[in-house]
């Protein structure tokens, strides 16, 4: 009897709790709806795309190779980011550099963000820094596989 | 002869109308209902014209959705069974409505029509059986399916749905016999009279053991959260696994159209029904002697105005239900459905009795 | 060995026996001892001047450098006390003060003897301050061989291994001290037939080739041994092959071929023929079956095997030995040749059993010989008489079966094709493109010697068993599975029942 009443208690506590974040909210959604400026909203939602959320300084985002002083890309090609990619999605494609200082350089660089996942091991593994994921570009939907191949030795 | 049938299919397309724009107008309610409750904004995108109006536009968007939907039907299914099994749910379910009264008798063009589609002298055990017969939808889906798992969850949910039939119908035997009759617009003009002269004499003063058993097991009827097992949408497969588009659609439908029936019986048989508080034919007579004259057509208003409020507070009270409790456990459902429920309205039966023979 | 008077030492704790004459560096290695080190090369003559190999010799007041140290009865050697750890600390030191950070882009990395050590025995912080000597980073040597000066620690295994093996000497070591350097004579570059393997022995990535030079990472090879197929010498080779990721669209599969240690035959080294041989893998190989010259998709050999038989089968049993030609070649493998001896001489009964291969070139006199096939004696011990077919021979067949693209390198174009245009039905099979494709009726791509397991037998009769080294694209056969699947065919064929 006792506990039946405990579990009528907590179901009815329950209950309050739902009903009261209903009715708080449903005020400051009335609030706002006729105009009142309150410092609490009734939701906690961000509407993205009109909306943004400031992207963290150590997030990880698309991919890009920094480039030289003068424009061309710092990679190497060293390919120790195909090594160390957990997705198996970096391919890299080495060539001869004219400049015996620099020698080899990337003919292509392509990251296949269809398998990528955002590890970021690619940038710790990079010698030279090459490497980085912070573009701040998050929105990377596509409707091909092609358009999710990101060619990063073009600028 | 032909004006009465004319009224009758007026108020058939009426109260269907009303039904299923309610049911519509819920889908976006629980939508926004939920959000609400868990700080969130709740679907908001659906626009015409670039309207948004809180999203009210997304029922219509989601109906469209699953019109335009793949009528899929799995290969070994039985493909007539299997387009039945939604329709059968829906029918009875859309067909118990008739029996509700949304409000007292108008005059119009000098008839007398009652807002009722028809008063069955037995409205309470017919509004019963089509809900029990909504059974079949669940059972029929299951095994049309051709899939195991869909067949368990329909068993499982036509266990439910009788268990809960036996408590549902116990928990009204009381009610009856305060209020001697079956016929549900009798019971709610009984419900006008004041209990020691200040209470509305509504069912739930009366009876509300009756009353909590019968809303209880009425939601294990509507197979919502948390009595969910027989879909278990989230984890258990259930009935309707094998169902997409417009028949899938349909069950979310007869979902709904079962919490507005719930709601629309829970009001007629325990809240007065169409009954405003003191409020009589020729206007309020308060109980502390005031009186306050109203004209007989702001009488009907206000009747069907109350019937609406108080059939809309309950949806919103399931709904809030449904958003609070997590599911429970199969042997815990049935446990409440035979442990609880049905010794409560066996005992609900005994009290009543009890008292109307100390009373005479 | 047993004639050389053995003696008794001990190393590192451990009591172990020599033959007189070792260096400390070889017998501890016979023991398990690993003493890093860079000049020191088993085949080539002890020069000692990087100084890796120090051990702690008791009784001796100085490290001393354990690849020129003989042994001797009752040494006590240490070879990882703190004195010589430190030394190693100290050369390695050295080394890297001048070196280049080019790890990344260097082909050696990952199997960089400098690197491997730095990684074990240094791992000090460089205390240089000045700026480094700049050298030449990118100097052609001659044979598609890229020096790197800076690269380069002066071992000078590369300049032991040109004056000893091939005797060609082209390169030394020019300047004194600091301004040291390796390099070629004036105009006198690297042209040998053994160039490749400076690659190979240089310690660090001073000398790479141009045909791997930035074409994957060394880490990423999958190292299988096999025996090379390009003269009667057999060397035993390393294929190194990359099969799934990172491998490019394209792109090759056998990176490189390198020399695999065979004292037997070859020592340490093999010649640049073979060396080029990741081509005869590579390059120019059939994909799929082709039909009157034209590739099919779709079509496995085993169907098309069917016809083969089917060909054989319109020849009359008792005319089958004039009317049936077949060409082999001495790149099948033993266990191939028998299976061919088995099928068309004891099972048909033909007497057309003709040979065709590679024409001999010249040998050098080391390891590359005359004969361009790698199984010469395997078809003598096989019990065949290898003779080229003379044109009217073959012309007279109904049914031609050749294996191996060769034919076309003793018989004129033209010619042939007069002859095989009599021929009812022709079958070739083949690994390589070439002229005789848009003769035959069906050509079979087979696989090359590195993508089968088999024996051969080379010129000096050692007899060598080797596995696949790497996997053949789909829908190419060996020719063990071919012959196997034609004497199956064959066999099952009711009327006849000769083939046994
Ligand atoms: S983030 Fe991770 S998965 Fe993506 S490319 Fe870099 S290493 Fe690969
Ligand atoms: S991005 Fe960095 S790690 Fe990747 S290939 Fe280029 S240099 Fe090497
Ligand atoms: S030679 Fe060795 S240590 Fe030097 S850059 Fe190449 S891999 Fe690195
Ligand atoms: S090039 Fe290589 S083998 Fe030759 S001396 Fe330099 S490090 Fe030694
Ligand atoms: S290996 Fe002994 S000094 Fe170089």
């Amino acid at each position: 009897m006792i506990k039946a009443w405990l579990v009528v208690k907590e179901l009815l506590r329950g209950a309050g709790i739902t009903s009261r974040h209903f009715f708080v909210n449903m005020t400051f959604h009335t609030l706002r709806l006729f105009g009142i400026k309150t410092k609490r909203r009734g939701a906690v939602t961000i509407q993205y795309p009109e909306e943004r959320k400031e992207l963290s300084p150590r997030h990880r985002s698309l991919h890009r190779i920094r480039p030289r002083d003068d424009g061309r890309p710092s990679c190497v090609a060293c390919m120790l980011c195909v090594t160390v990619c957990p997705s198996e999605c970096i391919s890299v494609e080495a060539a001869e550099d004219p400049d015996p200082e620099v020698q080899k350089v990337p003919a292509k660089f392509v990251v296949d963000l269809n398998r990528c996942c955002f590890c970021g091991f690619c940038v710790e593994a990079c010698p030279v820094d090459a490497i980085r994921m912070d573009t701040g570009e998050i929105r990377l939907a596509s409707k091909t596989r092609a358009g999710l191949e990101a060619r990063l030795d073009k600028p | 002869m032909l004006a009465d049938v004319l009224i009758v299919l007026a108020k058939v397309v009426l109260a269907l109308t009303w039904t299923l724009l309610l049911a519509l107008f819920l889908t976006w309610v629980e939508r926004k209902e939920s959000a609400v409750m868990q700080d969130r904004i709740g679907a908001n995108r659906a626009s015409v014209f670039g309207l948004r109006l809180f999203g009210l536009f997304q029922p219509f968007a989601d109906a469209i959705k699953m019109l335009f939907k793949e009528d899929f039907a799995p290969t070994f299914s039985q493909r007539a069974l299997h387009w039945l099994a939604p329709t059968f749910s829906f029918f009875f379910v859309s067909v118990a409505i008739v029996a509700v009264p949304f409000g007292d008798t108008v005059r119009l063009f000098g008839r007398r029509i009652p807002l009722q589609v028809v008063d069955l002298n037995a409205a309470v055990l017919f509004v019963l059986a089509m809900l029990s017969l909504g059974i079949y939808g669940i059972l029929v889906s299951g095994w049309a399916s051709a899939n195991r798992y869909a067949l368990i969850g329909s068993l499982r949910g036509a266990a439910q749905l009788i268990s809960y039939e036996v408590a549902l119908g116990l928990s009204l035997v009381g009610l009856i016999m305060v209020f001697p009759s079956l016929s549900l617009s009798r019971i709610v003009e009984s419900q006008g009279a004041l209990l020691f002269g200040f209470l509305p004499k509504w069912g739930v003063f009366l009876q509300p053991l009756g009353f909590a058993v019968f809303f209880l097991a009425g939601m294990a009827g509507t197979k919502r959260v948390p009595f969910d097992l027989p879909e278990g949408e989230s984890e258990i497969i259930g009935f309707y696994t094998e169902y997409g588009g417009l028949k899938f659609g349909l069950f979310m439908f007869t979902d709904f159209l079962e919490v507005i029936v719930l709601s629309a019986m829970s009001t007629t048989l325990f809240f007065g029904g169409w009954q405003v508080p003191w409020l009589g034919d020729g206007g309020f007579a308060f109980p502390w002697g005031g009186r306050l004259d109203v004209a007989p057509w702001a009488v009907t208003v206000l009747r069907v105005l109350a019937f609406n409020l108080k059939v809309f507070f309950f949806c919103w009270l399931q709904i809030l239900t449904r958003w609070t409790y997590p599911r429970f456990r199969y042997d815990q459902i049935m446990d409440l459905g035979w442990k609880v429920l049905v010794p409560l309205g066996v005992g609900n039966i005994l009290i009543t009795g009890l008292i109307l023979a100390a009373r005479g | 060995m047993s004639g050389l008077k053995r003696v008794g030492l001990t190393i590192d704790g451990l009591k172990v026996q020599a033959a007189e004459g070792t260096s400390i560096l070889k017998a501890a290695e016979q023991a398990g001892v690993v003493i890093p080190h860079f000049c020191y090369h088993p085949a080539l003559e002890i020069e000692g001047n990087c100084r890796m190999c120090v051990v702690e010799i008791e009784g001796l007041p100085k490290l001393e450098p354990s690849c020129s140290a003989l042994v001797r009865e009752g040494l006590v050697v240490r070879t990882s006390t703190e004195r010589v750890r430190e030394a190693r600390k100290d050369v390695l030191a050295f080394l890297l003060a001048e070196h280049p950070l080019d790890c990344p882009i260097c082909d050696k990395a990952g199997e960089c003897r400098l690197q491997d050590y730095y990684d074990r025995h240094g791992l000090t912080a460089s205390r240089m301050v000045e700026p480094r000597e700049r050298r030449e980073k990118k100097l052609a040597i001659g044979r598609g061989l890229i020096l790197d000066r800076e690269r380069c620690v002066l071992c000078t295994r590369c300049v032991r291994f040109l004056r000893q093996m091939p005797g060609t000497g082209e390169l030394g070591v020019f300047e004194r001290g600091l301004r040291s350097e390796v390099g070629i004579f004036e105009d006198a570059p690297v042209d040998n037939g053994y160039s490749g393997n400076l690659v190979d022995i240089c310690p660090v990535g001073a000398i790479t080739a141009e045909d791997f030079r930035f074409k994957t990472r060394a880490w990423f090879l999958a190292r299988k041994p096999s025996v090379c197929p390009h003269c009667g010498r057999g060397c035993a080779v390393t294929v190194e092959s990359v099969s799934g990721y990172p491998l490019a669209k394209g792109e090759r599969r056998v990176y490189r071929i390198t020399a695999r240690e065979n004292p037997a035959v070859n020592g340490f080294w093999i010649c640049d023929l073979g060396r080029d041989g990741r081509r005869d893998i590579d390059e120019g190989r059939h994909a799929r079956l082709m039909k009157a010259g034209v590739p099919v998709a779709g079509l496995s050999w085993q169907t098309a095997l069917a016809d083969v038989a089917a060909a054989i089968r319109t020849v009359p049993g008792p005319e089958r030995s004039a009317g049936i030609a077949v060409v082999l070649n001495g790149r099948l493998t033993c266990e191939e040749l028998a299976l061919a001896k088995r099928l068309f001489v004891a099972g048909l009964g033909l007497s057309k059993v003709y040979f065709a291969d590679r024409k001999p070139g010249s040998a050098d006199g080391l390891l590359l010989t005359a004969e361009r096939l790698p199984n010469g004696r395997g078809v003598l011990e096989a019990g065949f008489a290898p003779r080229l077919p003379a044109l009217d021979e073959i012309a007279a067949a109904d049914v031609l079966l050749v294996f191996g693209p060769y034919l076309s390198e003793h018989l004129a174009e033209e010619a042939l094709a007069k002859a095989w245009a009599g021929i009812p039905s022709k079958f070739l099979f083949s690994a390589h493109e070439g002229p005789l494709d848009r003769l035959a009726d069906i050509v079979f791509p087979v696989a090359v010697p590195a993508e089968k397991s088999g024996t051969y037998i080379n010129v000096d009769g050692t007899r060598q068993t080797f596995a696949q080294a790497v996997k053949p694209a789909a829908g190419v056969a060996a020719e063990s599975a071919i012959l196997a699947g034609l004497a199956n065919l064959l066999a099952l064929d009711a009327g006849g029942g000769d083939a046994r």
